[in-house]
C-alpha cells in the first residue's frame, strides 16, 4: 500500500511535469525524519503525522521553485541531474543533521500490538498504515478523478500545451502537482517509520521500488501506478514469507519480466 | 596526429608523475566509462542512468574468472567488453523502444535489479563486502603489479578506446545516431530503424564500460559493491556533463575533474557526497554546455575584447 | 503502368475513419495531385503509404508488390521519399549532412558503417550534393539548418527527399508558408522535377496543382470524391461543393 503512494506521488510527477523526480526517495527519507523530530519535539504521534508531511510538500515547493522549474527548457537530462544531486544532497543532509546511525521510532501507545485475525497475528501499527494509506491513494484518486482541479492535473498529464492554452497557469499547475507528489512521498515516510525503523538509505531503496511500481503501472498512468504499487506490495510479501533474501531482487525480475511481454506496462497506454 | 590527441599523449606520459600512479590510472579507465557513456548521451541523445550494470557486470565475470582460473590479460579485456557488451544487449532491448523519462527510469531500475542480484549473492559476489583478490596476470615477463606497469597498459588501453570511439563517431553510425538524436521521426523516415540503431549505440556502450569494468578490477584488486550502483552511474554521467557531452573529449576532461576531486575531498570529509551534489545543481543550474563549452565561449569572449 | 496503387485503404483512429476507403493508382511519372478540404485526410494518406503507421484495412502496391504494412525505415528503401508539411529536418547539422545522412540510407552499400570516415564515401556525397543543387541550395551546402530561412527550410525538405534518389515523390504541402516570389521557385522546381520522378503532390494552392498536375484525386472526410484531370476536376459539381459550400480550407 505504501507502494502505492510512493508510485502515485512519483507517477504524478512524472506524468504532469515530465521529469523524473530522482529526489522522490529523499523526499520520502525526510518525511520519516522529519516525523520523528516532530514526535521527539511535540510528544505526539498524530500531530508529527500530520505535520511532517507539509514539511515535505513545502520543500517540494522549494525545489520546484528554485530548481526545477528553471529546467524545463533545459530537457530531460538537466532535470534528471537535478533531482539527482538533490537526492544526494538530501541524504548527506540528513546524516549532517540527524546522524548515520539507524534510528528506530515505536509506534503511539494505542497503535502497539497486534490484532488476533483468526489465522494470523497482525500488527496494529501494519493494518493502521494501511488503512491511512488506503484512505490516502482513494482520497487523491477522488482529487483527481472527481474534483475540477484534479481534472486538470490529469488533464496537464494528457496534453500540457492544451492546458496553457485554456487559460490555466501553468506554472502554480506544476508546482502544485510537485507539491502534492512530495506529500504523497513525506507522508508515506512518516507512516513507514514504525515499521522498518530508520537509516540514511531509505530513501534510495524506496527510489528504486517507486521507479518500478511505475514503470509497472504504465508509464503515464496514475490507476495504473496504484494497482502496480499494490500487486508489487503484495508479491513483495509473498516473496518474502518464503525467500526473503531475494524478495527485493524480485521486483526488479517481475517488472523485467512484464516489460519484456508488454514493453508498455500492465496498464500502460503508450 | 590532432592538436587534442597530441595533448592527451602527453598527458598521458606526464600524469604519473603529477599524481599517484593508482589515481592517474583511475582516471584514464573513468575516461573509458564516459566514452562509451558519452555515445549514448552527447551522441544519440540518450541518457541512460545505468551504465554501472555493465561496468560492474563485467568486472564481476571477469574478476571471477581471474580469480578462479588462469586466464591471462587479454582473455580478461576479451570477457569484460563481450560481458558489458552482452548485458547491454539484454537490457537496451528492453529500454530503447522507449525514450524520454521512461527510458531514464527504466535503465535506472535495471541498473537496480542488478544491484540487488549482485547484493544477495554472497557466494559469488561476496555482496557487501565485494569481490577481493583479483590478480593482474602476467603478460610476457611484464608484471602488472607494479603500479607504472599497469598505468602504462591502461593508458595505452585508453588510447586505442579513444582512437575506436573517433573513428564510430566519425563514421556513418556518428552521423546516424546524431541525427537520431536531432530528429528521430525523420531518421525513422529516410530509411534508419531507430531502435535498432539505439540498441547498437547501447551495446557499443555497454562494450566501453566492460573495458573500464575490468580495467577497474584489476586495478584495485576488488569489485566493490559500488561498482555496480546507481551512485556509479550518476558519477559518470555527471563527470561527462562537466567536461561537456557535445563533444569526443569531453567525458575525458569530465574524468579528470571527478575523480581528482573526488579522491582529494573524500578525505576531507565524509559527507562529501553532499559537495557533489551541490556541484551536480550548480553545473545543472548554470554551467550547462560542461567545461569544454565553457572554455569555449571564455575564449570567444576574450578574442572579442578590445584591445587595449 | 500504375506504379503506386491503394485499394480501398482506410485508417480509422477510434471511430472516426481518417482515410475511408480510399483508391487510387498513380503512373509512373506522372505528377499526381491530392487535394481537398483541411482534415479530408491528405496528410494520413501519405502517413499510410510511407508506412508511418498501418492501415486499418485496404492495401498498397508498390511496382505491383504489396507493401501494406511494411514500416517506414523499409519503405525508404523501396524508392519512396517523402517531405513534410511540417517542416522536418536535422537542426545541428549543416545542409550538406541533412541530405547525405538521407543519400547514405539508400546507398549502394553500407560497408565500413562503423569505421569508415563518412567523408570518404563519394557516391554518398555526390548525391548529396546534387540534391542540395536541385534545389537550388548548394551555396549555403554547411550552413546549419537552424540558421537558414523558412522558405530555404522548405527547399531543404525536399531536398532532403531528392537525396535518396527515390523513385516517387510524396511532397506534403511544399509551398507551405512561402511568400508567393518562394512559391513560384517552388513551382518551378517542382516542374522541373516532373519526368525524373513520380511525384504525388499535396497542396492547397490551386493554381500550382492546376498548372502542374496530370492528375488529381479529390478527398473529402477521408474519402475519395472525385479523380480527373485537372480540367474535368475544375468543371466537377461535386468537388465545387466541397470546397466553396461544405467546410471551408
Amino acid at each position: 500500500m505504501l507502494y502505492a503512494l510512493m508510485g502515485l506521488g512519483l507517477a504524478l510527477i512524472a506524468g504532469i511535469l515530465n521529469i523524473p523526480n530522482f529526489a522522490h526517495g529523499a523526499l520520502f527519507a525526510v518525511g520519516a525524519y522529519l516525523t520523528v523530530s516532530a514526535i521527539n519535539a511535540v510528544g505526539n504521534f498524530w500531530i508529527a503525522l500530520l505535520v511532517a508531511p507539509l514539511g515535505v510538500a513545502l520543500l517540494g515547493v522549494a525545489i520546484e521553485y528554485a530548481g526545477v522549474r528553471r529546467l524545463y527548457a533545459a530537457g530531460h537530462d538537466y532535470q534528471l541531474l537535478f533531482t539527482f544531486g538533490l537526492s544526494l544532497i538530501i541524504a548527506e543532509g540528513i546524516i549532517l543533521i540527524w546522524g548515520p546511525v539507524g534510528i528506530s521510532q515505536l509506534p503511539p501507545p494505542i497503535l502497539r500490538g497486534g490484532v488476533d485475525l483468526g489465522f494470523t497475528f497482525y500488527p496494529k501499527y501494519r493494518l493502521f498504515v494501511m488503512v491511512v494509506a488506503g484512505l490516502l491513494v482513494f482520497g487523491t484518486w477522488l482529487f483527481l478523478e472527481k474534483t475540477r482541479y484534479g481534472a486538470i492535473m490529469r488533464a496537464g498529464i494528457e496534453n500540457r500545451e492544451m492546458v496553457s492554452l485554456l487559460g490555466i497557469d501553468i506554472h502554480k499547475l506544476f508546482t502544485a502537482a510537485f507539491a502534492l507528489g512530495a506529500y504523497l512521498a513525506g507522508i508515506a515516510g512518516a507512516l513507514t517509520a514504525p515499521i522498518r525503523g530508520l537509516s540514511p538509505g531509505m530513501g534510495v531503496d524506496m527510489l528504486g521500488i517507486a521507479f518500478v511500481v511505475v514503470a509497472l503501472g504504465g508509464m503515464g498512468n496514475l490507476l495504473g501506478a496504484i494497482a502496480a504499487g499494490l500487486l508489487i506490495g503484495v508479491a513483495q510479501a509473498v516473496v518474502a514469507a518464503y525467500w526473503t533474501e531475494a524478495s527485493v531482487a524480485v521486483i526488479y525480475l517481475v517488472m523485467a519480466a512484464v516489460l519484456v511481454i508488454r514493453p508498455q506496462g500492465l496498464f500502460g497506454i503508450r | 596526429m590532432t592538436r587534442p590527441t597530441a595533448l592527451l599523449v602527453a598527458a598521458v606520459l606526464v600524469l604519473p608523475f603529477i599524481v599517484r600512479p593508482v589515481l592517474a590510472t583511475e582516471i584514464w579507465i573513468f575516461a573509458i566509462f564516459g566514452l562509451g557513456l558519452n555515445l549514448l548521451l552527447g551522441y544519440t541523445g540518450m541518457l541512460s542512468f545505468g551504465q554501472s550494470t555493465f561496468f560492474g557486470s563485467a568486472a564481476y565475470v571477469a574478476g571471477y574468472l581471474l580469480k578462479h582460473t588462469a586466464i591471462n590479460i587479454f582473455a580478461a579485456l576479451g570477457i569484460g567488453i563481450g560481458v558489458g557488451a552482452l548485458s547491454a544487449l539484454l537490457v537496451g532491448y528492453l529500454c530503447v523502444q522507449r525514450s524520454g523519462i521512461y527510458f531514464i527510469m527504466l535503465t535506472f531500475a535495471l541498473n537496480q535489479l542488478f544491484y540487488f542480484v549482485a547484493y544477495q549473492w554472497t557466494t559469488v559476489t561476496g555482496g557487501e563486502d565485494g569481490m577481493p583478490g583479483i590478480p593482474r596476470p602476467v603478460l610476457a615477463g611484464i608484471d602488472f603489479k607494479d603500479p607504472l606497469a599497469y598505468y602504462a597498459f591502461v593508458s595505452l588501453l585508453f588510447l586505442a578506446a579513444l582512437w575506436a570511439m573517433r573513428r564510430i563517431v566519425e563514421s556513418p553510425l556518428g552521423r546516424i545516431l546524431q541525427a537520431i538524436r536531432e530528429n528521430p521521426v525523420r531518421a525513422e523516415a529516410v530509411g534508419y530503424h531507430v531502435p535498432r540503431f539505439k540498441l547498437l549505440a547501447f551495446v557499443i556502450g555497454g562494450a566501453f564500460s566492460g573495458l573500464a569494468g575490468v580495467l577497474y578490477a584489476m586495478l584495485f584488486g576488488i569489485v566493490p559493491l559500488e561498482a555496480i550502483s546507481f551512485v556509479f552511474s550518476g558519477n559518470v554521467v555527471f563527470a561527462t556533463l562537466i567536461g561537456g557531452s557535445g563533444s569526443l573529449y569531453g567525458p575525458i576532461i569530465g574524468s579528470f575533474v571527478f575523480i581528482w576531486l573526488s579522491e582529494s575531498v573524500s578525505t576531507l570529509w565524509a559527507r562529501w557526497p553532499l559537495l557533489l551534489g551541490v556541484a551536480f545543481v550548480i553545473v545543472v543550474l548554470f554551467l550547462r554546455g560542461g567545461l569544454v563549452e565553457a572554455w569555449a565561449r571564455f575564449w570567444t569572449w576574450r578574442s572579442s575584447k578590445p584591445r587595449r | 503502368m500504375a506504379i503506386l496503387e491503394t485499394q480501398a485503404l482506410t485508417k480509422s483512429f477510434g471511430a472516426l475513419a481518417a482515410v475511408n476507403g480510399v483508391s487510387l493508382a498513380v503512373e509512373a511519372g506522372s505528377l499526381h495531385s491530392i487535394i481537398g478540404p483541411n482534415g479530408a485526410g491528405k496528410t494520413t494518406l501519405f502517413n499510410l503509404l510511407t508506412g508511418t503507421f498501418p492501415p486499418s484495412a485496404g492495401r498498397i502496391l508498390y511496382d505491383g508488390r504489396d507493401i501494406t504494412g511494411t514500416p517506414a525505415s523499409r519503405v525508404a528503401h523501396l524508392g519512396l521519399a517523402r517531405s513534410y508539411q511540417r517542416t522536418s529536418v536535422f537542426p545541428a547539422f549543416s545542409l550538406l549532412e541533412n541530405v547525405w545522412i538521407a543519400a547514405f540510407a539508400t546507398g549502394a552499400s553500407w560497408r565500413g558503417l562503423m569505421w569508415r570516415d563518412a567523408a570518404r564515401y563519394p557516391e554518398v556525397a555526390e548525391r548529396a550534393r546534387q540534391a542540395l543543387a536541385d534545389v537550388g541550395l548548394d551555396g549555403k551546402a554547411h550552413s546549419p539548418a537552424r540558421e537558414i530561412s523558412h522558405g530555404e527550410q522548405r527547399q531543404l525538405e525536399l531536398a532532403i527527399a531528392l537525396a535518396a534518389a527515390p523513385r516517387v515523390l510524396l511532397l506534403d504541402e511544399p509551398a507551405a508558408g512561402l511568400s508567393p516570389e518562394e512559391t513560384r521557385r517552388m513551382v518551378a522546381l517542382v516542374r522541373a522535377l516532373k519526368g525524373r520522378y513520380t511525384i504525388v503532390l499535396i497542396e492547397h494552392k490551386m493554381d500550382i496543382i492546376m498548372s502542374v498536375s496530370d492528375r488529381i484525386s479529390v478527398m473529402h472526410f477521408g474519402s475519395l470524391i472525385a479523380e480527373g484531370t485537372p480540367a474535368e476536376i475544375q468543371k466537377n459539381p461535386e468537388v465545387r461543393r466541397a470546397y466553396l459550400g461544405g467546410v471551408a480550407a
